[in-house]
């Protein structure tokens, strides 16, 4: 599977980045469009999701910081951001010792991998999903709660909730297939 | 829909999201969707990605004047970095010279010269301007020491009536309670029987009508319901927690909460507590802490002098109260002398010993020269 954003012209992402590099305001478009890749990336690359939401905060504050110095050499800027994270991860390891001998060229594989990939574009449809799905998918995978504890929340019988939970999961099979047949 | 292949979906869901392998199911839908599980396990939670996102919002306002630069993690510091970036991080010296250029600096920076010389004298004009305001403020407000005096030493213009004004009593029975309220009973010349709300001795050998002391020809309210007018409750009956006999929390056989067989919080006798003036056997108040009071700007911009007098009470607590003005001057000095008075400390006036609220005039004289 190939970048999502391949669609949309690489100038436009250009001209973002520019835009941010005037005025740091206009960094929130860029940080929308490429918040999803690097979570993913780094989600799957440490224990709990704390770690990876402290790491993917810093991504993003690093790369504010540091926007007036990126310059534009025609690749996508998410790469740029990953390259970030792979140094944190990297710096991260060898504090902790577990893999001090993790070499760039290894992370830049897995940045590119089909399964940080996929797992972007898994968290852009789900919040295509209708409102009930949206909700069940997020309580139950990104929460962990009970199929029990949903059903009270949303004031519903565990057997609908379990219907939505199934729905949700076909809308989401059936819009990845349909992105890699367009693609 | 099939219910079984959605609980077999459930199943699966929950053995991948406890940590266990799932086996895989024999279904082809069902390994299309839970091929989805794991993917949807490691989604972002949509209120750190919104509040990330705030963050940088904030961020970059602030980088719009440049003041921020990332942080050097410290070797050994394991902290995450969401709480480390909002710890604020200074600007380089070359981003603050960038927006505050110094002296020595003013060359290279886009700030005139002209400009920067302007700021700096008025920056110096206003705190020339705060500073000698402040000895402007203290001079038209007048330290008192100079623009007003009192009187004389004792500022207390004392009564030469040698009568007693009011006065009162108290009582009780060392109750538990608080005295009850309700009337209390005749009043008379003389008491043989000190008022009770609680009868202890139901058969005395010589019954008499209980009685408070002062004069006859005051009548009480009349109530089937003996006790303290002043009290707070009802109920339950009390005789209250004084001494001596009567009701309430004072003393010697009365109704209330002072001394002796009338009612009230007054002393030896007589109706409705109330206030003594200094003389037969009334001893004056002392003055221990007396502020001077300030000079009015009106009165002071008048050049107008003279004398206001106020009638103070002096409480049991040395404390003045219930001032009033009984010779205004006006041009707001009458406000700076009740201001001035009101804070000021006696030694309360005393009866027999014991301190007792009287009421005195004082004088206070408004002087510019």
């Amino acid at each position: 599977m190939s970048a999502i954003d391949t669609t949309e012209p690489i100038g436009e992402e250009r001209r973002m980045i520019q835009a941010a590099q005037q005025d740091p305001i206009h960094f929130a478009a860029l940080y929308e469009r490429n918040f999803d890749r690097v979570y993913a990336f780094l989600a799957r690359r440490v224990p709990t999701r704390e770690e990876a939401e402290d790491l993917t905060a810093e991504v993003f504050h690093q790369a504010i910081a540091g926007l007036d110095r990126f310059e534009w050499q025609g690749t996508p800027f998410v790469g740029w951001l990953l390259g970030i994270a792979a140094n944190l991860l990297a710096k991260r390891w060898q504090r902790a010792t577990r893999q001090p001998e993790i070499l760039s060229e290894d992370l830049e594989l897995v940045a590119s991998s089909d399964a940080t990939e996929r797992q972007a574009l898994l968290a852009q449809l789900v919040a295509l999903l209708p409102d009930d799905q949206r909700h069940v998918v997020l309580a139950r995978f990104v929460e962990q709660r009970s199929i029990r504890d949903i059903a009270r929340d949303l004031g519903r019988s565990a057997g609908a909730i379990k219907q939505l939970q199934f729905r949700a999961l076909e809308n989401l099979r059936n819009h990845v297939k349909a992105r890699s047949h367009h693609e | 829909m099939n219910n079984q292949i959605v609980d077999q979906l459930d199943d699966v869901v929950t053995q991948m999201l406890a940590g266990n392998i799932a086996a895989q199911p024999g279904d082809f839908q069902l390994r299309e969707l839970t091929a989805l599980v794991d993917d949807l396990r490691y989604l972002p939670r949509p209120a750190f990605r919104a509040r990330l996102h705030a963050e940088l919002i904030s961020s970059a306002v602030l980088r719009r004047i440049p003041v921020r630069e990332p942080v050097p993690r410290h070797p050994n510091q394991d902290k995450p970095a969401a709480c480390e970036t909002q710890r604020s991080p200074l600007a380089s010296p070359a981003a603050l010279e960038r927006f505050m250029p110094s002296f020595a600096t003013l060359a290279a920076s886009p700030i005139k010269p002209s400009h920067l010389a302007l700021s700096f004298a008025l920056h110096v004009a206003v705190l020339a301007t705060v500073l000698t305001s402040g000895v402007w403020i203290v001079r038209s407000t007048g330290i008192p020491a100079h623009v007003v005096s009192l009187l004389n030493d004792t500022p207390l213009i004392l009564s030469s009536e040698g009568r007693e004004a009011h006065g009162g009593g108290g009582g009780g029975d060392r109750d538990l309670l608080s005295a009850s309220k309700g009337t209390p009973p005749r009043v008379a010349n003389e008491q043989l029987t000190s008022p009770a709300v609680v009868v202890r001795n139901e058969a005395p050998k010589l019954p008499a009508t209980p009685t408070v002391i002062g004069p006859p020809e005051i009548v009480l309210p009349s109530s089937t319901l003996s006790g303290d007018p002043l009290a707070n409750v009802l109920s339950p009956p009390s005789n209250g927690t004084g001494s001596g006999g009567g009701i309430g929390s004072g003393t010697d056989g009365g109704v209330g909460s002072g001394y002796g067989p009338g009612v009230g919080p007054g002393h030896a006798g007589g109706i409705g507590g109330g206030v003594f003036h200094v003389g037969g056997g009334v001893t004056a108040p002392r003055a221990l802490y007396q502020p001077d009071p300030e000079y009015s700007e009106e009165a002071r911009r008048a050049k107008f002098q003279g004398v206001v007098v106020l009638n103070v009470v002096i409480g049991p607590d040395g404390r003045p109260r219930d001032l009033r003005v009984a010779r205004s001057l006006g041009m707001g000095l009458d406000e700076k002398a009740i201001e001035a008075v009101r804070q000021w400390k006696f030694a309360p006036a005393t009866k027999d010993g014991h301190p007792v609220a009287v009421q005195v005039g004082i004088e206070v004289a408004f002087r510019l020269y």
